[in-house]
């Protein structure tokens, strides 16, 4: 298969989820901005709580993806399998990060008000 | 009253492919030249054989006419009934309007057609209409003879523990209800059919009994029940590594294989199906003159079995206005059952301006709608061909998929075509047809449906 064919079909698997990617985007960078207009930096701000609960909810992706696709985690068998399984922890690991940091820098710099 | 919406699914997708993503695309809109005609093309059939026609010619030809003929407003993605009827998916997900992928400027004749008068070129629909036509698509689908298994109406899937996952999405639905009533009975004998004949997705019957198979274990009571698979002829599946495969699985996991055995009878009130055996000279995708011998009952030794749940698998054919047609084979192995196509140019043995496509026409394989997406082009390309008066310039190589699910939640991407016994033709050089996977599974329930539609909207 071509490249140009997977790109159409992950477009059509896509589409009936554009308004909940929409607006789970809108949320992060809602948040983002908010965090960056009151002074928040990736690189400077520090939140071991934040850093631990993402791996944690990267973590959680190994059950509720499988089941999600009606699956289980005991038929995640080949390499393909695994690679796939672990890109979406990642990915989950990356949104919950990139949602939780900014987060805890709005509620640190509420609490020091 | 209702607002229209900004943008249709269609319209998104449409912006989506002009805009940097659909720069990359091969979209045959976007590449192919058009042809100037004032031909009418009419095409039988509006399922996804149809659909892909109705919408990849709109896009190819200015000028000319374009009637698709289709009764039926609902589109059903039938890929999705083993889904349903394995309890994993709702009836309603593999449903969607046909308007919706009907193509503008398309004649939508919302009719059943009788008759195909191919000498003269001439449709006859059921309300006695007439079309002429210049050129001719056959997309007409398969029929379901459960007539020809005594007893056994569509009507009765879902009562007396029958099941059968290709009567229709009601069925599919009420074969899942059928199955779930037998292990809440907590016990039992449940017998898995094949037909005799070419079938429409031919790994349908052994993904509703691994299926089961499943949900027999998830009971916890697998021992409970017994579980035969009734084949008519030697083999299981044409493609010969997963024929194997699928034996050994099915010995594995305590399934009786009773070979040469075909439903020829059925007492739903006895809870009783009575075999014929037909023989080790049967095949499993049986030829016309074996078929015709099969289904001859005298002198033929039969056997009676009891069941609790039973899956049913009708033998199928094409529709019966279609094999009382010129257009049907003549002779060889498809005669008078199944369009007479070449198998590589799907143009039509006889009569050059009809071209074949999808679950009609004969070919030894290519049922499914996976086959639809390979033959659609090389029809396009083919016709068009034909309407210049050129060669034809394009070839099917008898590409088919199965996602043969031996589990719930588990798959193996089955793709194959005509050459070297049907060896594999895999689309993903990382993914081995000879593995069950989670993630083509997931390909299964979550992306093939999306690429059916692409596939329908001449997009793939």
């Amino acid at each position: 298969m071509t490249i140009g064919g997977i790109l159409t079909i992950l477009m059509y698997t896509l589409a009936p989820f554009i308004w909940l990617l929409m607006i789970g985007l809108t949320i992060i960078i809602g948040l983002l901005l908010l965090a960056y207009l009151r002074g928040y930096q990736i690189t400077h701000h520090h939140s071991h709580l934040a850093s631990l609960l993402a791996v944690l909810i990267g973590l959680t992706a190994f059950l509720w993806v499988p089941w999600l696709t009606h699956s289980t985690l005991g038929y995640v068998a080949t390499v393909v399998d695994w690679i796939a399984l672990i890109g979406a922890a990642i990915a989950t690991f990356v949104i919950a990060f990139i949602t939780l940091h900014p987060l805890s820098y709005l509620i640190r710099l509420q609490n020091e008000k | 009253m209702q607002k229209p919406p900004l943008l249709t699914r269609r319209e998104l997708l449409k912006v989506g492919s002009s805009l940097g993503v659909g720069s990359l695309l091969p979209f045959s809109s976007l590449s192919a030249n058009t042809l100037q005609t004032q031909a009418h093309i009419v095409i039988l059939g509006g399922g996804a054989a149809g659909m892909a026609m109705a919408n990849r010619l709109t896009k190819r030809l200015k000028g000319g006419t374009i009637t698709l003929v289709e009764p039926r407003e609902t589109h059903h993605y039938q890929p999705g009934w083993t889904m349903v009827a394995s309890g994993v998916w709702n009836a309603a997900k593999t449903m969607r309007p046909n308007a919706q992928f009907m193509p503008r400027g398309v004649n939508w004749v919302r009719e059943h057609a009788a008759d195909i008068d191919a000498d003269n070129k001439r449709i006859t629909l059921a309300n006695g209409e007439t079309l002429e036509y210049d050129f001719l698509i056959v997309a007409t689908g398969i029929q379901l003879n459960y007539h020809l298994i005594e007893g056994m109406t569509p009507e009765l899937v879902g009562q007396h523990g029958i099941g059968s996952v290709y009567a229709s999405i009601e069925g599919a639905s009420r074969t899942n209800q059928a199955i779930q009533t037998w292990l809440s009975s907590g016990q039992g004998k449940g017998i898995f059919t094949a037909a005799p004949t070419p079938v429409k997705c031919a790994g349908a019957p052994l993904k509703m009994t691994f299926t089961t198979l499943s949900r027999l274990e998830a009971s916890g009571q697998r021992d409970a029940f017994t579980v035969d698979y009734m084949a008519p002829g030697a083999g299981l599946f044409s493609q010969p590594w997963v024929d194997e495969f699928v034996k050994q699985r099915f010995d594995d996991q305590s399934v009786n294989r009773r070979h040469y055995y075909r439903l020829s009878a059925i007492d739903p009130h006895a809870k009783q199906a009575e075999f014929a055996f037909v023989g080790p000279e049967s095949e499993f995708t049986s030829h016309h003159e074996l078929r015709e011998a099969e289904f001859r009952r005298d002198n033929r030794p039969t056997v009676i079995a009891d069941y609790d749940f039973i899956h049913v698998v009708p033998p199928m054919s094409a529709h019966d206005f279609v094999k009382q047609s010129a257009l049907i084979a003549q002779d060889g192995p498809f005669r008078g059952e199944w369009l007479d196509v070449d198998i590589h140019t799907l143009q039509h043995n006889r009569y050059p301006e009809v071209f074949g496509i999808g679950d009609v026409i004969g070919a030894p394989i290519n049922k499914t709608a996976a086959s639809v997406k390979a033959q659609a082009p090389v029809v396009e390309e083919n016709l068009l061909a034909v309407m210049q008066g050129n060669a034809l310039p394009a070839r099917h190589m008898g590409y088919t998929s199965c996602p043969m699910i031996t589990g719930i939640g588990k798959a193996m991407l089955v793709e194959f075509g005509y050459a070297d016994n049907f060896a594999f033709m895999p689309s993903f050089p990382f993914i081995d047809p000879t593995e069950e996977s989670w993630a083509v599974w997931v390909m299964k329930d979550r992306m093939l449906q999306p690429a059916y539609y692409a596939v329908l909207e001449g997009q793939a």
